[in-house]
Formats: structure tokens, sequence, C-alpha cells
């Protein structure tokens, strides 16, 4: 939102015509403040609350007994907690190979889009490749589990047994060596086709006179590609990268279906440590402990947010939110 | 551009792209198929070796999936409902750009795309308020939604100040023109932003997961996952096989935005496109 541009303009309005003492202005707008307190409600309900509870990173707070202080203890144990790092190190590595690959094959994809010359085509190609959007990552895991699977039921493992690649089936989601470059052709799949729309947007403003007196100088296509499109699409590239370098940190729900525990290591990221520390570890669950990783996984995402958000200034004028 | 003979570049241009379709299609018509096939199906196959709708008949005599099944259209109504009752109202607020403490809620709301409490202690809060394990908390807790209202009130903004400078002379309280100023001239943002609320109401996953233990109020996806995972095999009707079934409850989880999304897909792009290429 551009904060600083409203800024200004309220400025005006305040010095100009807006002139009403406070308790008046007050009384005009009463109803408008009754309209916001559902939202005020659902704000401080949802999210300022929680706020509150972070209180709790600095507490040993183990199951049902009371939160009881202790300072940065959690912090200190899980600087010392292997599975914390490895987790931390992943979200990093995964959700930038993935924001990296899924931008770049978007790209890609738009501007072979963009070349196709049969309209109806066009609108049927696009139809198609948006279409795995829709689908939950539950389906989505759900039907690459299926056709995955490592018995003759899977449709991969029966189709490369059929050609003599593969002796027995391989179990790709529960395999180290595969799970991740499951992980990404898997989001690479789901996500492309919806990818593009942010770039066709682009790429539709891009003036037909342009490719005419590129073509008329004696440009081909390859030329009109490499020289015009891809050039026009730079800034919205840019700004993709930096809108989803911002939500890095977020990333769980994914993760947290397509993995297993056989691929622990290379798949825990920060949000599904937390939740399998928290409810699935067997022991009391310590609230305090996964309440400071949480702690420390929105103070890196805040500070990706802020850095994303100069950045963003830099290159468009307007920040990201 | 010009419109010139094609060359060998457009038909490899096409080959490609019927590639890619396929690649698109094929996991979702080999579940399709395999739902339809009584047998066990190996391999891909054109169509179902041995047709039978027993899978479905499966899905739905059985109160343990058609359940959730209820519990997802019902979330997805009332969450959808209560997600644009919030868009709206806070995006109507935002634009009153003289009213005393505008900004203060609007970087209020705006603080909460920067920073969160976290999972733990949302969890904490939503226990200690006893919404866990009601469907309050997969209802109210998506609809405050920052990012929706910021495209609602990017709308908004577009709605031509005079509109609501002459209904205020004519003596119009706020509320009045919201309901017959605002909401009527939105109807495309309301369509675009609801069907994006409609869509992660149906697909939800992790709220259910963190806040529902109790299996009663399970939605589709949380029983989805425990068929696929094999923890909660459905008792399979009239000859279906155990993967004919799985395959049967995949398709069921889908079919309702299959089903409208051809007919929507403007509105769903428009949304995207509110949001990212404002200006």
């Amino acid at each position: 939102m551009s904060k600083k541009g409203k800024g200004s303009a309220v400025a005006v309005n305040a010095a100009g015509e807006n002139k009403r003492p406070l308790l008046v202005s007050l009384h005009y707008y009463r109803g408008f403040y009754v309209m916001f307190l559902p939202v005020l409600i659902f704000a401080v309900v949802f999210h300022y609350l929680p706020m509150v509870g972070i209180r709790y990173a600095f507490c040993t707070y183990k199951g049902i007994k009371a939160p009881e202080f202790i300072g940065l203890g959690n912090f200190e144990k899980m600087i010392s907690m292997p599975g914390f790092w490895s987790a931390f190190g992943n979200t990093l590595v995964i959700s930038i190979v993935k924001l990296l690959l899924n931008t770049f094959m978007a790209v890609i994809l738009s501007i072979l889009l963009n070349e196709l010359r049969n309209l109806k085509f066009k609108k049927f190609a696009q139809t198609v490749v948006y279409l795995p959007h829709f689908m939950s990552w539950v389906v989505t895991a759900s039907v690459f589990t299926l056709i995955l699977s490592p018995t003759n039921a899977g449709l991969v493992n029966s189709i490369l047994i059929k050609l003599g690649i593969l002796d027995e089936g391989v179990y790709f989601l529960g395999s180290q060596d595969w799970w991740r470059p499951m992980y990404y052709v898997i989001n690479v799949w789901k996500d492309t086709g919806w990818g593009t729309i942010i770039f066709m947007a682009t790429l539709s403003g891009i003036s037909p006179e342009l490719y005419e007196a590129a073509s008329m100088d004696g440009a081909g296509r390859w030329n009109c590609m490499r020289y015009i499109t891809l050039p026009a699409l730079a800034n919205t590239i840019i700004t993709v990268l930096i809108l989803n370098l911002a939500k890095i940190m977020n990333l769980f729900e994914s993760v947290f279906v397509l993995q297993n525990d056989a691929v622990v290591k290379q798949a825990d990221v920060l949000q599904t440590y937390i939740y399998t520390q928290t409810f699935n570890s067997g022991a009391l669950p310590d609230y305090g402990y996964t309440t400071a990783v949480g702690l420390a996984s929105s103070i890196v995402g805040c500070i990706l947010v802020l850095v994303c958000n100069k950045a963003s200034y830099k290159v468009r004028g307007r920040g990201i939110v | 551009m010009k419109t010139k003979k094609a060359t060998a570049f457009d038909y490899v241009l096409v080959l490609i792209f019927v590639l890619i379709c396929f690649i698109m299609i094929i996991p979702i018509y080999k579940v399709l198929i395999d739902s339809l096939d009584l047998k066990t199906a190996y391999g891909m196959k054109l169509l179902p070796e041995q047709f039978g709708l027993a899978g479905y008949k499966s899905v739905f005599t059985n109160p343990t999936l058609y359940r959730p099944f209820l519990v997802s259209c019902l979330t997805t109504v009332a969450g959808t409902f209560c997600g644009l009752a919030i868009s709206t109202l806070g995006a109507y607020v935002l634009i009153q750009w003289k009213m005393p403490g505008r900004n203060f809620f609007a970087n209020l709301l705006l603080f909460t795309m920067i920073f969160n409490g976290g999972m733990i202690p949302t969890y904490l809060v939503m226990r200690s308020l006893h919404l866990t394990n009601t469907l309050w908390v997969v209802i109210l807790l998506p609809a405050i939604n920052v990012y929706n209202l910021v495209l609602m009130r990017n709308f908004f903004e577009g709605i031509p100040g005079s509109l609501f400078e002459s209904a205020e002379m004519d003596g119009c309280s706020p509320m009045r023109i919201f309901f017959q100023i605002v909401l009527p001239l939105s109807k495309a943002a309301l369509t675009a932003i609801g069907l994006m609320f409609a869509v992660s109401y149906w697909n939800d996953y992790t709220n259910y997961k963190l806040y529902i233990t109790n299996e009663n109020l399970y939605n589709f996806q949380m029983k989805l996952r425990s068929v696929i995972m094999g923890s909660d095999l459905p008792t399979a009707v009239g000859g279906a096989t155990e993967n004919t079934v799985k395959n049967a409850a995949v398709i069921v989880a889908i079919l309702p935005f299959m089903i409208i999304y051809p007919f929507c897909q403007q509105y769903f792009i428009q949304g995207v496109n509110i949001g990212a290429v404002k200006e």
C-alpha cells in the first residue's frame, strides 16, 4: 500500500477543508467506529492476543502446569538443539529454491504462452495450467502419494519398471535422496501456471507496435523475445521475488502433508518442527520452548518483510503491503 | 502482431503446450479413472477396466465420509460470509481518510502482516477462549485476512468520491451508503474476493489440524488425509476396492471447484490482478 502517498493526502485534507474540532469529528464519524468494531475485535482476538502469548517464550510451560519465568533458557536450549538448526537451514533452502524455480518456470511459461498465435488454444492452455492451483495441499499430496506410490498401483513406478529403467519400485516420497526433488517438482506442477497470471498481465501491456517495429528492422521471433518480452518482465520478476521472499518463513502446510518420518532430516522446516515438537513429540508439550522457536522464526520473518519492503520502495516506489 | 504464416516454431510451440497440458492433467485424470474402476488399476489407462460408481457410493453412504463433506460445506459458506463481512467493513472504514484514528486502525491491521504471535501462542489463546474443538475457530479465525481486506480497500478506492458526497448531502447514514452504494458497486470485487475466501475455507487443513481433535468436526480435507494415509480406511461397498474409494474421495474433494472454476476463472484472475498490478 502506498502509505506515504496517502499520508500526504490526509495532511492536505486536514489543512484544507477539514477544520472540525476533534469532538465534532468523532461524533460525525460515530457510525464508522461502530462499523469498525467487529474488525477491531477480530484483529485483537486473533492477532494481538496471541502476541501477548509470546511471553511464554521466556517461561517454562509444560502441559497443564502454570508457566514459570526462566529468562532466556528456552533460547539456550534452542541453540543447542541440532533439530532446530537443521529445520532452520531447511526452511531457507527449501523456500528459496522453490521460489526461484517456480518464478523461473512461470516466466518461461508466460513467454511461451505469449507466443501462442491461436487465441482459443491459448485460452484453453491457460485454463488447464491454472487448474492445479485450486487443489488443496492435502489433495495434491494425496494425488502424488497415489501416483508415486512404490507399489504397482503407482503410475510412475509402474511405467519405469515396464520401461526397464527400474527393477523394483522406488518410494520417492520416503527416500532421502528423492524427497526434495519431488517436493520441487510437485510445487512447480501446482503453482507455475498460477504464477504466470501476473506476468501475463505485464505482457499484455506491451505495445504491439514495438514488435512490429522490431520485425521491420529484421528481428526474428527469438530476438523479439530476447530484447522486448524478457526486459519488459524484469520489473515484475523482481517484484514477485521480493513479495515472496517476505513470506518464506511461513512454509508449513505443503511440507507437512508431504513429509514422513523417513525424511525428517531433509524435510523438516521450522513450522513443522514447532508442530511436531509440541503435538507429536510423545512427551508432555513444552509450550515455552516451541513458542521461543516460533518467536525466532517470526523475528527472521519480520526482518525479511522490512528488508523486502525497503527493496520494494527502491524498485517500484511503493511498499509490499 | 502481424498475422504471418505459421512457422515450424509455431508447431513446436503447440506441441510443447499439448505436452504441458498432458502433464497437468495426467495426475488428476489417473485419479479420476481409478475412482471409476472397480479393479485396482495398474499403470495408466485411458478408460476404467471395470466401470462402476461403487467408489462414490462408498463415499456418500458412509457417515464418516459424508459428515466431513457437510462440515466442509457449512464452514465454507459461513466462513466466506464472515470473511467478506470483515473485509468490506474494514475496507470501508479505511477509505475514510479524514476520520480521526483512521491511520491508527490501518497500521493496527498492517502490523499483523509483518509480525505475528506464531502457531503455539495462537493455539494457547484459542484453547483458553474455549474455541478449540468448535467450528467457530475454523470459521472465524481465517475471516480476518488483512491481505484480502487491503485488496477490497484498493477496489473501494476506485469508487468516485462524489457519489459518497452527494449521498451524504441527501442525509444518508454511513451504514446506508455502505449497503446501498458501496456494496452494489463492488459486485466484481465481492465475487473475486469471495471466491478466494471460499477456496481457502474449502481447502483448509492447517487450522483443523491445529484446533480440532474431535473427529465429528473434521472437514473433508482432514478426513481425506487420514483415508489416504491408511490410518482410517472406510468400508467399501458394492465391490469397490480400497483403492477405488481412496481415489473417489480425492475426486469428491476437488469436484466443487472443478465445476465452478471454468465459469469463474475471470474473477479469480481479477482477484490476483487487483492485488498485484495495481498502479
